[in-house]
């Protein structure tokens, strides 16, 4: 479904992303891990399009993405939910789900998100901006899977919130695999990825290192050392 | 959304002269003309001057702004005069109704429900439809917003749109009250608007509301106060306030000093 | 002459093409009708205005749109001191008898007016220049219209808007076209010092100069009053050229019409500001030939159009704003221009990476007290947005030592080394220097005290030369250009980036640009170095190599160095202790390798219960 091909990227004048090749078929869910810098999020924001590449191909279902603007992408089957949330602070919860809603289905599509996430349901018409960070994460996953997309990104979802916040996303994003959702998940939590995923892939340094299912990767010191340098 | 504008005074002006030009024409019918030509003008400055400097640096917009307020006030008084024309109240206007007892003229009445309307458009726009809700999620966060679907050329040439047709609405107001329109007239508007979003800080409306209330209320107080030798120095006293407010918060009024970190 | 930063040459270039066209045009007007030396003397006046404003804007990258108030005033200044006291009588009856009866010879009112203006600026400038960034063109705006309104109105005293008649005609061709000279050399002089490059350091990144040393506010107003004089000289000349003066006279046209003449010549340059002048002289007065239907050049008449200059100029601006904004001369002087041409054959790609040598320690560098002084952050706690970013974390560093901080995405190091340095302001706890409280001084007080800082992003000054780059870092914490360019080739050679001294900063590769970073901050001449990920965007080698040269700088300036990596390679080579942050909280303490193995630190870069550490 999503193939992306010696993908090289630019940001700030530095290249972050150095020809990397990545695979996910309809309905996987793959993570990606790696230390700061490795250019996870870079990779997410060459697939949303916020970030052109600077040789190379990204492909969904065939098409090529090279060019297209963002709002472009989305209208795909892509929905990202980005590092930090990111919810529109100063509109409803409702509002912010009306957003990520479009075209015909879109009411429909906003009443069910707020059946599957009651948190949502109840705070309805509060502002985001009072939510708690889980709810907030909350929001902004309900948010990218109102628009029905095909495939889910998510960069570092568990980022600054406390473990029982974190449990019940991952129970969410459990349900969301269960019915089929090919997801991407890029995080900064290498315990809990590997277990979620089927497969993941450990970037460092603008190109993937190791990859492989959970237990090949536990075994492998190529990981550890993604981290923590060859000293070890 | 971050975009200053030297030309807003002339969006203002513009249609103000449209009014002028269709002076025989029924009142109902030239408004509109001044309208669309307002809205018009907002949407055609949009995509040939500010599109292309949309991501430079906000001293290149500003400068932009000011050549194209430029270009626009010169037609004018070339087109026309440099001096102010009078424009004649519509008849209807320039009588009074009597409501509740009193007297109360007209154009009162029009600007009052002509206000309102706009407020009330606005408000709708804004609150209720799908374009007011990308609007008002792109300026709060414009990538974001990007990455749900929203049309970043699409909101920017609403918003602009929506500008033109609030100056285009000043514009018959102030013509419809002072019966004057001169190629100036939309510059102290725009001062008094840059003036107080710097008093109140840039980026919030409730700031640019306060500021522009501020000038308003020291204008008259000035007015109404000040010895007649000094009347003439009114308006230097009043638009050296956002000096004197700079000095103590160089960063407007509403703004808390020292925020987040400055990189 | 220069102390290096230019070539003779390019100096001697620079200062003689903009001289040359103000010597042509004095040329072409003394061979010229009365009508016509009227043009080119105000013509001549203009330019000093818009040398003025390149004295600012250029230099500060903020568009003041007040300066012209400052040729008001030199103009009105000049005009009453020179008027004769028979006409101040009837058209200032307002005027102080001492005003009112001097008659001053040209040269005394000249001086006298730009003093005025002078005064006028440090008046205003000192409010205007503490505002932030974006509200200086409003301000300044604010500011024209405040000086057209005192001046329209304020009839006993200016001549209301009638203005003022009988100014005697002093300024001619010649000494326009002098005065035209040594404001040039002003304004080139002004941008090649000491105080013009750290202006300029603020125009290109703010934050970048401010880490060095360079303050804000005050290289602003120095560039005002600077920018304020020349305008006022420019206004007491046009003055006394042409015998009335009113409000209007420099108000809005005039500003737009200066402006523009800027802007199309080029912003940054003394050689634009020229270029600018001249040309749109020229293209103003060709217009208005034809707005009065006559026929110019040989072009046939277009009838009468009144407006035509004032929208071509409108149109003229708009076009260089879209299509070439850095102007005629991009920003560049003449020796700059020509130097380019020369070079345009040699590659600036340099792909190869980075050699960098080691040079034997000078004495020279140790001229530093011999007082042990160390850098400690005390229970620094920090939230914003919500998040508790630093919880009570506490660092020591002393001199000649070099710390590792380390840890996962969003651990609060950035965040650190932010409130260390000045640029954010902590909730609680404190930060010393030498066993005294620094926390909450600015970034430059901070540098000038000796405690220098790099950036994640580079951050570079991308229209400088590296050269220029590096010594601003000197002359940032008080260094004379002199001395400031000796640090700076020391610090390129030691960092293996002489050869690259004349290459524009911007056109670098990011590897490179890093580097550039350091060696900005090494001209400084610091006690403690802290340095935001420097290897981030340098392969293994050019890596090794930044280790060596870091190594060898700390020895040799005998500073504390705090490094934020994610490259655990290098940190273990370099670092004598690691310090571990992880979501805001210190987690390990001690060397590299105790470090490496200890199990809180795999845990949190890892996850709990993570099996890996068994099979390593």
């Amino acid at each position: 479904m999503l193939e992306l091909r010696e993908v090289r990227a630019r940001r700030g004048g530095a290249e972050v992303l150095h020809g990397l090749d990545l695979t996910v078929e309809a309905g996987e869910v793959v993570g990606v891990i790696g230390p700061n810098g490795a250019g996870k999020s870079s990779l997410l924001r060459v697939l949303c399009g916020l970030l052109p590449p600077s040789a190379g191909s990204v492909s969904f279902d065939g098409r090529d993405l090279t060019g297209l603007a963002p709002e472009q992408i989305t209208r795909l089957g892509i929905a990202m939910v980005p590092e930090g949330r990111q919810i529109f602070a100063s509109l409803s919860v409702a509002e912010n789900l009306r957003l990520g809603a479009r075209g015909p289905l879109g009411e429909a599509a906003t009443a069910e998100a707020m059946e599957r996430f009651p948190i949502l349901g109840e705070r309805c018409g509060q502002r985001a901006g009072q939510l708690s960070g889980g709810e907030q994460q909350q929001l902004a996953i309900a948010r990218a899977l109102v628009g029905s997309p095909r495939l889910l990104a998510l960069d570092e979802p568990s980022m600054g919130l406390a473990p029982k916040a974190i449990d019940s996303i991952y129970e969410l994003l459990d349900g969301v695999r269960r019915e089929g959702m090919t997801i991407l998940l890029v995080e900064q939590n290498v315990a809990r990825t590997i277990d979620f995923c089927e497969r993941s892939v450990v970037m460092s340094r603008g190109v993937i290192r190791a990859e492989g299912e959970r237990d090949e990767l536990q075994r492998d010191p190529a990981l550890l050392r993604a981290y923590l340098g060859r000293q070890l | 959304m971050g975009l200053m504008n030297f030309a807003q005074g002339e969006f203002i002006m513009v249609p103000a002269y449209v009014l002028y030009l269709l002076a025989g024409v029924p009142f109902g019918l030239a408004a509109a003309a001044a309208l669309a030509v307002g809205i018009g003008l907002a949407l055609g400055a949009e995509r040939i001057a500010f599109r292309p400097v949309r991501d430079a640096d906000l001293s290149a917009q500003l400068v932009t702004s000011l050549a194209l307020a430029t270009i626009l006030q010169s037609v004018v008084m070339a087109a026309i005069d440099t001096r102010s024309q009078s424009v004649a109240t519509p008849s209807g206007l320039s009588e009074s109704s009597t409501i509740l007892g009193l007297a109360v003229p007209n154009l009162e009445l029009v600007s009052l429900a002509l206000g309102a309307a706009t407020l009330g458009a606005l408000s709708w726009i804004l609150f209720r439809s799908r374009v007011g809700l990308e609007m008002r999620a792109a300026a709060e966060n414009f990538e974001m917003a990007r990455l749900l679907g929203v049309r970043a050329n699409r909101v920017l040439s609403v918003a602009f749109a929506i500008s033109g047709a609030l100056a285009a609405l000043a514009g018959i107001l102030l013509v419809t009250q002072t019966g004057q329109v001169s190629p100036t007239m939309g510059l102290t508007p725009v001062v008094i608007g840059f003036v107080a979003v710097t008093i109140g800080g840039f980026g919030r409306i409730g700031g640019a509301v306060l500021g522009g209330v501020l000038l308003g209320a020291l204008s008259s107080l000035l007015g109404a106060y000040l010895p007649d030798g000094l009347q003439p120095f009114r308006d230097a006293i009043v638009f050296s306030l956002p000096v004197l407010i700079l000095i103590f918060r160089p960063e407007g009024l509403l703004v808390r000093p020292g925020g987040a970190a400055r990189i | 002459m220069h102390g290096g930063l230019h070539s003779p040459g390019t100096v001697a270039v620079s200062a003689a093409a903009p001289l040359a066209l103000v010597g042509l045009t004095v040329a072409i007007g003394a061979s010229g009708s009365p009508s016509l030396q009227g043009t080119v003397a105000i013509a001549l006046c203009n330019l000093i205005i818009v040398l003025g404003l390149q004295v600012f804007i250029g230099n500060s990258g903020v568009y003041s749109f007040g300066q012209l108030g400052f040729a008001m005033a030199g103009g009105y200044l000049a005009a009453l001191l020179t008027v004769p006291a028979s006409f101040s009588a009837f058209q200032t009856p307002g005027l102080p008898a001492l005003l009112s009866e001097a008659q001053l010879d040209p040269l005394a009112a000249t001086l006298i007016a730009v003093a005025g203006s002078v005064l006028l600026a440090l008046l205003v400038g000192l409010p205007l220049m503490r505002t932030s960034t974006l509200a200086i063109p409003i301000s300044t705006f604010a500011f024209l219209i405040v000086a057209y309104n005192v001046l329209a109105n304020w009839d006993a005293v200016t001549g209301g808007s009638g203005g003022l008649v009988a100014i005697p005609t002093s300024t001619s061709v010649t000494s326009a076209g002098l005065w035209a000279g040594m404001a040039v050399l002003a304004a080139l002089a002004f941008k090649w010092s000491a105080s013009g490059y750290r202006l300029q350091a603020t125009r290109e990144d703010e934050a970048a100069a401010r880490s060095l040393g360079v303050r804000l506010m005050g290289e602003r107003m120095v560039g005002f009053v600077l920018s304020a004089a020349l305008c006022g000289l420019g206004g007491a000349l046009a003055a006394q050229q042409s015998g009335v003066l009113t409000p209007n006279a420099f108000y809005f046209a005039a500003t737009v019409t200066t402006l523009t003449m800027l802007v199309v010549g080029g912003v940054r340059s003394v050689l634009g500001a020229t270029v600018g002048a001249l040309a749109i002289t020229v293209v103003v007065e060709t217009l208005r030939g034809f707005e009065e239907g006559h026929r110019v050049f040989g072009l046939p008449s277009l009838g009468e159009t009144p407006g035509l200059a004032a929208i071509g100029l409108g149109v003229i601006l708009l076009a260089v704003m879209i299509g070439r904004p850095s102007g005629l001369t991009g920003g560049r002087e003449a020796g700059e221009l020509l130097r380019r041409r020369r070079e345009s054959c040699s590659s600036s790609a340099r792909g190869h990476g980075v050699r960098l040598t080691s040079i034997p320690r000078e004495g020279a560098h140790l001229d530093r007290g011999t007082k042990r002084q160390e850098l400690v952050a005390d229970g620094v706690s920090l939230a914003f947005g919500g998040l508790q970013v630093l919880r009570d974390v506490s660092l020591v560093l002393r001199p000649g030592e070099r710390l590792g901080l380390i840890g996962p995405n969003g651990a609060g190091k950035t965040t650190l080394v932010n409130v260390i340095s000045g640029f954010q302001r902590a909730d609680a706890g404190s930060v010393y220097l030498g066993g005294g409280n620094v926390s909450g001084h600015s970034p430059a007080r901070l540098a000038r005290a000796g405690l220098v800082r790099s950036f994640q992003a580079a951050l570079p000054f991308e229209q400088l030369s590296c050269l220029e780059s590096v010594a601003v870092g000197a002359m940032g914490t008080g260094a004379g250009r002199r001395r400031a360019v000796g640090e700076a080739r020391a610090v390129l050679t030691r960092l293996g980036l002489l050869e690259l001294s004349a290459e524009r900063a911007g056109s670098l590769p990011a590897g490179s640009q890093r580097l550039l970073g350091i060696a900005r901050a090494l001209a400084t001449r610091p006690r403690y170095l802290l340095l935001d990920e420097p290897a981030a965007g340098l392969n293994d080698q050019e890596g090794a190599e930044l280790v060596e040269a870091l190594r060898d700088v700390v020895a040799d300036f005998d500073c504390g160095l705090l490094l934020i990596e994610h490259d655990i390679n290098l940190v273990t080579e370099l670092c004598t202790r690691v310090q571990v942050l992880d979501q805001g909280r210190t987690v390990a303490l001690g060397s590299p390798e105790a470090v490496q193995r200890d199990p809180a630190v795999i845990e949190s870069y890892l996850g709990s219960g993570y099996p890996a550490v068994a099979g390593a």
